[in-house]
């Protein structure tokens, strides 16, 4: 039954998007649409229902397919351990929202855009799914260039500009990562880059401490780039600021965790002294860049969505921090808040576009008072700002709190540090949500609304929204269900042996 | 010790208790959002569900504990647990009793509100955080109901969200007490690694055994989260502007419960606090800093809701100065004892619980008054109301008289158990705290013969009206616990022997010199109150003595000011000075990659090509220093 559900996770959105783009009438498009991204999702929930219990770091519903490239040590080889799975489920959720949410959007060659989000989620399931990190690295390519593509054509402000310079940033953020892996698979002495292989040939045969340093550092910098590490971060606020929201939904909510996952799933378990030499720089970078300097930034944006993309960069941060503990309950905290900021910024930039329709602007000093004339919204908007400043109840207190845990251990100073950026995420996720909604309408957001009378979220708007609160909530109430898991892999992916070598630095 | 309550399991009922309000407030978020009638009588069932299984639960004795795993990760455990003993059995009594009093209220004086389902969800989704806190057995949960009664406290100041001063006051609140939480929960975190826990029983039991460890830092990490949400100074400027909510809430939430859990939170740590006196005596000062800086400005204050906002303060302090003053080792017989009484926790209860049938009835007093006035909350346009509310006036004044230490009503017992400890543990405090009662019944006089006596100020008031039955109802049962609150054991006590291990510890001070202590307190305070302030539109101290006047309006807006200034001047233009700096210098030469890297270059090489002998002498020895300096091997 299983057994090839990944495999049409991935296939599913390919198959839509090729449907679409050969010229089909719009309407059937969308219907098709709506199938090539709820199914990835169904798939990833039942999956997520069905994980079995107790099998370690161990895959589930592994299944291989002979591409033809077994020569080179190459296979599609699909599968779930308890570390991948909160990410597939991510990606499936995020991609129905993005996707639902795309449907309604009314965009311009709307079947062109449909068929690259589709193209795109094809990738982020694959990306998770795999098992194969030459096919990990395949499928994040694979939902890349149809975001540089999407923010080109259909971005905002300066969108060419954004467009050029994340192309120029992820790409060369891509490469270093690429050939760290590379470097992994020919210094580990495996036959194939299959990752279980990797792992037990680490293990028996163990890389120099040397090398694991040049490699770590190469990854470091590589997903680093990639997840927005200061200061290399300066594409992301631009990029999102540019980027149609539901490119940016999936860019900022799903794609950008490849560098973090890559960290957690593959750098730090197979490159424990590597990691243990790069780790101080690294939590500096995260608190004093990200979360400290970033958060001050975030604080002075004026543009609703940059703000959003600001404090993305500054909760990377967090992870970032929660990677350098080198610990497994730092890395389950990473995972946890990884899935939460996913939902939750996904869930902020729909917002901020949906707000944006209503006032013709994002700019925060134009605003003001829009709850009078759109509770929903409003309460839809602060329920998300809770959730990314980390109220308990949401998702996303689980990964800060065991983050700030974890990091205890690993250095007081960092740790109370980066538990200061609780306040400076209250300060500029309140100031955004009373700007927008509260008080009285500004003169400017006045004649708008005269123009034309601003209207509740419609339901084609909710949905979405609703898809990805409730998956905030769940998450926020009943945290084992991603925990245990969880938990279970990280016991044997971060096992007795992995922490004692890191330590060993 | 019965097993069960009324035939069910403690645990059940406990459990329903705290879950009733959660599905309450989901209910009405999901269902009832323009229903607003039937939603505030869910909230309200909801309120008397839990006022009922709280008492049973308190009353029938039934202590215990039980938890369950919520999250693992690695050797990271988080638990979600209840720990209900005599102390917890006396905070759910407090917050069920206030809490339905508060919500029947709310049924008259929100009635015709247009956001009502709002409200009333957001009391619900308050009253789940709020017992959360109560019945909380480790210190990570009492975090995560801790955020949660600040986000109650958020929604609910910002229910007339349209007005820009609620929008501010609502975020003001909220991030104040996220300072204060940023202390908690590294204290939390602290003290998770230093006693291998956070189960306040297993606290408890390890500070017997710890030895060498310096707890002073922990208990003071921990201490800010009471600061923040306690309202202490420093951060106690959110409290005043948090009156920008619905009076109810500022009752409910902002008088009787929320504000006191900073209280509660301290009393549950009281052993890691007893081996930490460091901390205890800055506990101590800034709690009775805070009672008497509170009291002195709500001399000045000419809103009806803001004095009552700055003598919540005060009394807030008062009962952290009290926990503060720790234990007590002569017994009432003045003798030494074998045990140490836990005096100052106690004497913090006692005066939580006394205080909270007070003051939210005093709230509730205001409200009314508020309602009867047409949303009139200036005590100088009032005047006269004593014979136009005639019951609100009647349980006002009890409200007063208790506040204020009349003997035998609850605050005489509950202020002067402070005072006693205070005397004989620290007196400089004791001096201050007797300072603070006398302006207390200073301004609550003024306040009181303001509102009530003389005529009618302006029109409002003069055509002001009693509530219906809803509105009296809730005074009428606050003004009898007002009375008799303060005896915790005998006939007039309405507790039984419920709470005795809490009420055991109170130190009780006995013969006639209480008696004169409280009386001249009483005389000297509210006498020249009385005597002092004349019914007019203006106030008597400003005409009589401006320069006083002056002072305290400086004093109470002196933090505000600094806060102000910080914000505008400090972190705003940080914020600035560091987007600028990402603009021109990341996003303008980083990211620009080797374009601005030529641009660079070519700045450097204008600079070195000055057409100066000397500089390009400096450049070549330099230059061959360098180089010598790779060949060494020097630079590997």
């Amino acid at each position: 039954m299983f057994s090839h559900l990944l495999l049409l996770s991935i296939a599913a959105p390919l198959l839509a998007a090729v449907v679409i783009a050969s010229g089909i009438p719009v309407r059937f498009a969308k219907s098709v649409a709506v199938f090539g991204f709820s199914l990835p999702a169904l798939i990833a929930l039942h999956a997520w229902y069905h994980f079995p219990v107790g099998i370690g770091g161990d895959y589930a519903y592994l299944t291989a397919y002979n591409t033809g490239l077994h020569e080179l040590g190459i296979n599609l080889s699909l599968g779930l351990n308890g570390i991948s799975l909160p990410l597939f489920v991510l990606a499936g959720l995020v991609g129905l929202a993005a996707g639902l949410y795309a449907i309604q959007s009314g965009a311009e060659r709307i079947k062109t855009y449909l068929a690259l989000l589709l193209v795109m989620q094809a990738g982020l399931m694959g990306v998770f799914a795999s098992v194969d990190i030459f096919f990990f690295y395949f499928f994040h390519e694979l939902a890349l260039i149809p975001t540089f593509i999407m923010v080109g054509i259909w971005g905002g402000k300066d969108r060419g500009y954004a467009a050029m310079k994340m192309t120029i940033y992820l790409t060369a953020g891509a490469m270093l990562s690429l050939l760290g892996l590379i470097a992994i698979y020919v210094k580990s002495g495996a036959e194939n880059f299959d990752l279980i292989t990797l792992r037990h040939a680490v293990l028996e045969n163990g890389i120099a401490a040397g090398v694991q340093t040049y490699i770590f550092g190469l990854l470091m910098f590589g997903f680093g780039i990639l997840v927005s590490l200061w200061p290399l971060h300066t594409w992301a606020p631009l990029g999102y600021g540019a980027a149609p929201s539901s490119a940016a939904m999936l860019h900022a909510g799903v794609l950008k965790k490849f560098g973090l996952y890559g960290l957690v799933q593959i750098a730090v378990p197979l490159l424990p002294s590597g990691a243990a030499h790069w780790v101080q720089p690294l939590a500096w970078l995260a608190v004093a860049g990200n979360i400290l300097v970033i958060g001050f930034i975030t604080i002075a944006q004026r543009d609703l969505k940059q703000m959003v993309g600001y404090s993305s960069v500054m909760h990377m941060g967090y992870a970032f921090l929660g990677v350098a503990t080198l610990s497994s309950v730092g890395a389950g905290g990473v995972v946890l808040m990884m899935v939460a900021h996913g939902l939750s910024v996904a869930l902020l930039f729909l917002l901020s576009t949906s707000v944006y329709h209503r006032t013709q602007t994002f700019d925060l000093n134009e605003m003001g008072g829009l709850a009078q004339k759109t509770p929903v919204l409003a309460a839809f908007f602060v329920t998300a700002t809770m959730a990314s400043i980390g109220l308990p109840g949401l998702a996303n207190f689980w990964g800060e709190l065991t983050i700030f845990v974890a990091a205890w251990t690993f250095s007081p100073l960092l740790t109370a540090l980066a538990i200061s950026g609780v306040i400076i995420s209250a300060i500029y996720g309140l100031r955004a949500a009373a700007k927008v909604f509260f008080g009285q309408p500004t003169e400017a957001l006045t004649k708008v609304l005269a123009a034309q009378p601003a209207t509740d979220l419609r339901w084609s708007e909710k949905l979405p929204a609703l898809i990805l609160i409730a998956a905030l909530f769940f998450i926020g109430f009943w945290p084992k269900s991603l925990s245990n898991p969880l938990n279970d892999a990280l016991e044997s992916v971060y096992s007795a042996k992995v922490i004692t070598a890191a330590a060993g630095q | 010790m019965p097993t069960t309550v009324f035939g069910f399991s403690p645990l059940l009922v406990a459990l329903v208790t705290l879950l009733t309000p959660l599905a309450s407030a989901a209910v009405i978020a999901l269902f009832l959002r323009r229903q607003g009638s039937i939603a505030s009588l869910v909230s309200t069932f909801t309120a008397a569900l839990i006022a009922a299984g709280g008492l049973s639960l308190a009353y029938t004795g039934a202590r215990f504990t039980d938890s369950a795993d919520w999250l693992t990760l690695g050797n990271f455990t988080l638990s979600l647990g209840i720990k209900f003993d005599d102390l917890s059995a006396l905070m759910i009594s407090i917050v069920g009793v206030v809490g339905l009093c508060v919500h029947v209220f709310s049924l008259g004086y929100m009635h015709d509100d247009a956001a009502k389902a709002r409200y009333f969800g957001g009391l619900s989704i308050f009253m789940f955080s709020m017992l959360g806190i109560v019945l909380a057995d480790n210190l990570f949960m009492i975090f995560i109901f801790w955020e949660l009664v600040g986000f109650s406290s958020y929604v609910l100041i910002n229910h007339y969200h349209e007005k820009q001063s609620a929008a501010d006051a609502s975020k003001k609140a909220f991030i104040a007490n996220r300072v204060g939480d940023f202390g908690f929960l590294l204290g939390i975190i602290a003290c998770y690694y230093a006693f291998g826990t956070v189960n306040l029983s297993d606290i408890a039991a390890a500070t017997v055994s710890i030895a060498g460890v310096d707890t002073n830092v922990i208990a003071l990490l921990l201490f800010c989260g009471a600061v923040g949400k306690s309202a202490q100074v420093p951060l106690h400027v959110w409290l005043p502007d948090a009156m920008e909510g619905p009076t109810p809430v500022s009752a409910l939430i902002h008088a009787a419960t929320m504000v006191a859990a900073g209280i509660f939170m301290l009393c549950r740590l009281e052993p890691l606090f007893a081996i930490s006196p460091l901390a205890l005596d800055v506990v101590t000062w800034i709690g009775a800093g805070t009672a008497l800086y509170a009291a002195l400005c709500a001399i000045t204050q000419s809103d009806i809701k803001k004095v009552l906002a700055y003598s919540t303060l005060s009394q807030l302090g008062y009962m952290v100065a009290a926990f503060g003053l720790g234990r007590l080792n002569i017994g009432h017989d003045g003798l030494p004892t074998s045990a140490p009484l836990l005096a100052g926790a106690a004497a913090a209860m006692f005066h939580l619980t006394t205080h909270a049938f007070f003051k939210a009835l005093m709230f509730l007093g205001s409200g009314s008054v508020i309602h009867g006035c047409h949303h009139e909350q200036d005590i100088f346009k009032m005047g006269g109301l004593s014979k136009k509310m005639p019951l609100t006036f009647v349980t006002f004044t009890l409200g007063v008289a208790a506040i204020a230490g009349l003997p035998f009503l609850s605050g005489f017992y509950s202020k002067d158990a402070i005072l006693h400890l205070a005397e004989l543990n620290n007196f400089p405090v004791f001096v201050i705290l007797f300072i603070t009662a006398i302006l207390t019944s200073f301004y609550m006089v003024r306040m009181w013969k303001l509102v009530f006596l003389g005529t009618s100020r302006s029109e409002h008031a003069a055509h002001a009206h009693e509530g219906g039955i809803s509105m009296t109802l809730p005074l009428v049962v606050l003004a009898v616990l007002a009375v008799v609150a303060g005896y915790t054991h005998g006939p007039l006590s309405v507790y039984g022997h419920a709470f005795d291990g809490v009420w055991s510890q109170i130190p009780h001070a006995e013969g006639p010199g209480v008696l004169v202590m409280s009386l001249s307190i009483l005389l000297v305070g509210a006498g020249s109150a009385f005597a002092f302030y004349k019914p007019g539109s203006v106030d008597t101290l400003q005409t009589k003595s401006p320069a006083v006047f002056g002072f305290l309006v400086v004093l109470k807006a002196s933090f505000d000011g600094a806060y102000n200034w910080y914000v505008a001047k400090v972190q705003q233009r940080f914020a600035m000075l560091l987007d600028f700096l990402e603009r021109i210098f990341l996003s303008g030469l980083i990211i620009r990659g080797l374009s601005g890297v030529v641009g660079l270059v070519g700045i450097g090489a204008r600079a070195l090509h000055v057409g100066s002998l000397h500089a390009y002498v400096y450049w070549f020895l330099a230059g061959a220093a360098v180089l010598w300096a790779f060949a060494g091997g020097w630079l590997n």
